[in-house]
């Protein structure tokens, strides 16, 4: 397959989720409602009680809001909702057996699908990270603001963070090929298994193969909220970078084999 | 069973458009297609008859690799496939049971999602596939609003972007209106008679096969029965070209005509005289004239008109017989 096609594949692919309108409004639900409304409660509550709420940007608030996007909930639901679209949107359509009767194969249709999805969940992504952002400088009155560094390396590990979770969706997905029981697997693994099981002590150093115990080693912040949701484990760079390794060539293989093999 | 020649328009030296051999599709213990030898010709249209559950809709997965067979061989457009299965596809289109796309996406992007996968020459088949199907001024709405015959018509264009030397259409006129399946059918013959393509039709519609094909297979029990070109079927065997007579001396009439060489059997029946010519339907006038010439009275001379469905169901009713199911499980 040259690169023309590749292009032309990738920009079919980015054409379906665009225009898949539910999952999009869910999307930039997710990534930008939490961020709009964490940023005007601050903003009412300094306004009519100065004295009681400090000013609702500045760093300690950006620090919040890298946690709502990139650490708790709202990133990862956005990367999963939009990863179990691309992997599962022919397939619930019934259009995959028509790709397939091309004659072009089957782990192209299916590598086809990862740079679209990122592209995608990046955008949405990079909408509620503008808006933190927005807070952050505008409201912060007299407060410090983070370093251009800072806000770089939070970019960076909102990318990576996101884009990981949607990749691995993307595999999971195609292996499922079933969209609503991919996506509550998923939100039950991130939102409920995943703090569950970095808790439990006696499990000891088999914790760090959780993915987004992993993936919060690359914060540039803590993105620990005094346990709240969950403990935050420390682990070394390269455990850390492994981790997330094997997951991504895990459940791409899987979706890759489940694509090649099923019957369309 | 042995697969016979067709006498059909070719397009190119380069073998059949679909041969299959001994395939064998299992799903568990029961057996789908039954060791299918399947010949068929290119630059013609050919119908893949059989009842529903007869293993029709398996076999055309099995031939585009949505499914793998369990035994058996099989060539497309002169590809073995799986083997060379790509290059085999590059010009085959295909609609496999009903034609599906995303309903969100207007006819024109659900085209130019196969295009791009097909390669850039696809796309500037777009908008020439949609002039095709007549569909040119409905393309930039949405498929969701599309009717049931406008979703077969997009289904052909999208089969059209690979420029198909062979289409395969797994029953191509379900939800179409009267008005609808009669364009469907001449959109089939001009694909065959002015661009030379082969088309491939499964349906349970004998009606349908027989109006539209050049030749068939009948397919049941995941076996073909029988196969050839239409009017052989259809006569059980080879073509046959019978009359009927009605004569005012039918005596002298069968005297006659035993002695003729245009006839080769003629025999009194309920209806009149039931006369097999030996020749093409034209010698019917010599028939005529020689009855004429003996001085006997014709009153009524109609050639007869074997009926596929008349076959099918002559088939389908000796396989469900009990001697047909002694030999099927001896």
């Amino acid at each position: 397959m040259n690169a023309a096609i590749a292009t032309q594949m990738f920009a079919a692919d980015f054409l379906k989720l665009r225009k898949k309108r539910s999952t999009l409004i869910w999307a930039f639900v997710l990534a930008v409602l939490p961020v709009v409304v964490f940023f005007a409660v601050g903003a009412i509550q300094h306004a009519s009680s100065p004295a009681g709420h400090g000013p609702a940007g500045g760093s300690d608030h950006f620090h919040t809001g890298l946690r709502l996007l990139g650490g708790l909930f709202f990133g990862p639901l956005v990367a999963i909702l939009i990863g179990v679209e691309a992997g599962t949107g022919d397939v619930s359509a019934g259009v995959f057996r028509d790709l397939v009767v091309t004659g072009r194969s089957r782990i192209s249709l299916f590598a086809s699908r990862v740079p679209a999805a990122l592209v995608v969940c990046w955008s949405v992504i990079l909408c509620g990270y503008v808006l933190v952002l927005l807070g952050t400088f505008v409201f912060a009155a007299g407060l410090s603001t983070p370093s251009a560094a800072l806000v770089l390396n939070a970019l960076a590990f909102l990318l990576l963070a996101t884009g990981v979770l949607c990749v691995v969706a993307v595999g999971f997905s195609s292996l499922v090929g079933s969209k609503p029981a991919a996506i509550i697997a998923l939100i039950a693994w991130q939102i409920v298994a995943s703090p569950l099981i970095a808790s439990i002590d006696s499990l000891g150093s088999a914790r760090d193969g959780v993915l987004s115990q992993a993936l919060s080693h690359f914060s540039p912040l803590s993105l620990d909220d005094g346990g709240r949701h969950g403990t935050i484990l420390t682990m070394s760079g390269g455990t850390a970078a492994l981790v997330v390794l094997v997951w991504l060539a895990l459940f791409l293989g899987l979706g890759a084999w489940r694509t090649s093999t099923m019957d369309a | 069973m042995s697969a016979p020649s067709i006498d059909v328009p070719a397009t190119s030296d380069e073998g059949p458009a679909i041969q299959t051999s001994g395939l064998t599709k299992r799903f568990g213990e029961r057996t789908a297609l039954d060791g299918i030898d399947l010949h068929v010709p290119r630059g013609c249209a050919f119908g893949f008859l059989g009842p529903n559950g007869a293993g029709k809709t398996t076999i055309i997965r099995t031939l585009l690799g949505l499914t793998h067979a369990s035994a058996g061989s099989m060539r497309l457009l002169g590809h073995p496939v799986p083997l060379e299965r790509a290059q085999a596809l590059q010009r085959v289109g295909a609609i496999v049971e009903e034609p599906r796309f995303h309903m969100y996406l207007t006819g024109r992007e659900n085209l130019s999602l196969i295009a791009a996968v097909r390669g850039p020459e696809a796309r500037a088949l777009i908008e020439p596939a949609l002039a095709r199907v007549g569909l040119a001024d409905r393309a930039g709405q949405k498929v969701k609003s599309y009717s049931m015959g406008m979703r077969q018509r997009l289904g052909v264009a999208r089969c059209l972007l690979a420029d198909p030397q062979l289409l395969i259409l797994d029953e191509p006129t379900n939800g179409l209106d009267p008005g609808g399946i009669q364009e469907f059918r001449e959109m089939i013959r001009a694909m065959v008679e002015q661009e030379g393509r082969t088309v491939f039709i499964s349906s349970h519609l004998l009606d349908e096969v027989e109006k539209t094909c050049d030749a068939a297979a009948i397919v049941d029990r995941g076996k073909i029965v029988t196969q050839g070109a239409i009017a052989d079927l259809a006569a059980g065997g080879e073509a046959r070209n019978e009359l009927i007579l009605a004569v005012d001396d039918p005596q002298l009439a069968l005297t006659t005509l035993q002695g003729s060489e245009h006839v080769a059997e003629a025999q009194a029946s309920a209806d009149g005289l039931r006369v097999v010519l030996s020749g093409s339907a034209e010698t019917a006038a010599a028939v005529n004239a020689a009855l004429v010439r003996a001085g006997v009275g014709v009153m009524r001379l109609e050639p007869v008109r074997h009926s596929l469905e008349q076959r099918f169901l002559e088939i389908t009713a000796r396989l469900d017989s009990p001697t047909a199911a002694e030999e099927q499980s001896a």
